[in-house]
């Protein structure tokens, strides 16, 4: 194995294991930070593959204006998912 | 002449790179944000540089093109770090403190001086 | 009446439709013999005299799919607009503002990062890129200074006219092609030499409209999502 494949295999493997966090995470915000994460690696994958076309596309709207976004949507409305958490004016409060 | 500045660039990639491995292995160790920042901005600034730098040493025709990259990335990476740290200190959070009994006051009036501002 | 001539109308459009899809069978193989990446390669090479040929697909091949894309987007951005636009704001966000090095450097980096959005979209069909990521690009520009200054106004009739103008000119350019007695987006203009700026015919001139919608419609985006103040919960 030279050394391409194995830094492919491990770029794979994180990009899985960022999806399966973004997942399980409670916290929106960290999962939105995963979910770009994906979109960076995924970018390195397009340029890899040689369609550096797609990986510009990737790389700008996948990380910088989807997480971007995201984060926006997350400040104007709630960041936990749990529903023990409750946001009131700038506070969480467990119920 | 090509030789020379292959090596050069070389140096410059592993000595970017160490430093690449010990911002990561920062962010890993440190415990509170601050040193967080400390870690994983200042070292990985000067790692990227010195990086792309010998890449553009290895290719001479793409120096001045990683020259111009180097210029965005001193100007763009100690401002977004800058950004996150102002935002953290205006987030409230407060400083790890390991130290000794006499510094205890004077972190503890700092933490409630930024608490009420 | 009025139902009667709405039937009819729905009646000859139904005729036509079964009578194109009818002579289309499933699962036909269109291209006998012929294969369709090499014919595809060597047009865009010989015949249009782009580098890109992925610019010479998405642009002229499949000229009218991006025409449908552009459609999509410009109908994304009105529709978030339309949902989150509000006269009458109460209350306003708590944010504090950013410090001084942040918006001295937002200025410094402005200026670079649109020259970067402009380069993308004008040697789309040289090098890697185009369109869609030059507007991205430029929109993340207006990005850093809509954070950088919570002031920051991006003006909408101005964003509007870039928008209508690009679209204007991909509608009208395609339907030149059908005035001067050829199919639609077909190019039209000289193709000059390969690797040449001014080379390609009509696809340079599309990608800089697209890049220019793109990055108003985007920014259009960002500043209704970034101004919508948050309001009273009921």
């Amino acid at each position: 194995m030279d050394i391409l494949t194995i830094s492919i295999i491990i770029m794979a493997i994180l990009q899985i294991g960022a999806a399966i966090y973004a997942v399980i995470q409670k916290d929106l915000l960290y999962a939105v930070i995963a979910t770009s994460v994906i979109s960076l690696i995924l970018s390195i994958f397009f340029y890899v593959l040689q369609a550096p076309d797609v990986a510009l596309t990737e790389a700008a709207i996948g990380v910088a204006l989807t997480t971007i976004v995201f984060v926006i949507t997350i400040r104007n409305t709630e960041r936990h998912e749990d529903k023990r958490h409750v946001k009131i004016g700038n506070k969480i409060i467990k119920k | 002449m090509n030789q020379i500045l292959e090596i050069l660039g070389l140096i410059l990639i592993i000595i970017g790179s160490i430093f690449l491995f010990l911002g990561a292995l920062g962010i890993y160790r440190m415990p509170d944000v601050y040193n967080r920042l400390q870690a994983g901005t200042k070292a990985t600034t000067l790692g990227g540089m010195s990086l792309i730098i010998g890449v553009g040493l290895i290719q001479p025709d793409w120096f001045w093109k990683s020259l111009i990259l180097v210029i965005f990335i001193a100007l763009s990476n100690p401002i977004s770090s800058h950004a996150l740290a102002r935002s953290a200190y205006k987030s409230k959070i407060k400083p790890f403190f390991k130290g000794k009994e006499e510094d205890l006051d004077a972190y503890k009036e700092v933490v409630e001086r930024n608490e009420n501002n | 009446m009025k139902k009667v001539i709405v039937l009819i109308l729905l009646a000859v459009v139904a005729y036509y439709l079964v009578d194109v899809f009818s002579q289309i069978k499933f699962g036909e193989n269109r291209f006998q013999g012929e294969n369709v990446r090499d014919f595809y390669l060597d047009k865009s090479k010989n015949d249009l005299h782009v580098s890109n040929s992925v610019t010479s697909i998405v642009v002229n091949f499949r000229g009218f799919d991006t025409l449908g894309e552009v459609t999509v987007l410009f109908l994304a951005a009105t529709a978030l607009g339309s949902v989150l636009y509000r006269r009458k704001a109460h209350g306003e966000a708590v944010l504090f503002n950013a410090s001084t090095i942040v918006r001295s450097g937002a200025h410094l980096l402005f200026a670079p990062i649109l020259l970067l959005g402009a380069y993308v979209f004008i040697h789309g069909h040289l090098s890697p890129g185009g369109g869609f990521q030059g507007g991205t690009i430029i929109a993340t520009g207006f990005l850093l200074m809509l954070l950088a200054y919570h002031d920051y106004k991006v003006s909408h009739g101005v964003l509007t006219w870039v928008e209508s103008l690009a679209g204007l000119t991909f509608a009208s350019l395609g339907l030149t092609g059908l005035i001067l007695g050829k199919t639609f987006l077909e190019n039209f203009l000289p193709i000059g030499t390969i690797n040449d700026l001014f080379s390609g015919g009509i696809i340079p001139i599309i990608y800089i409209a697209v890049g220019f919608k793109v990055g108003a419609e985007l920014t259009g985006v960002l500043y209704t999502m970034l101004n919508e103040k948050e309001y009273k919960k009921s």
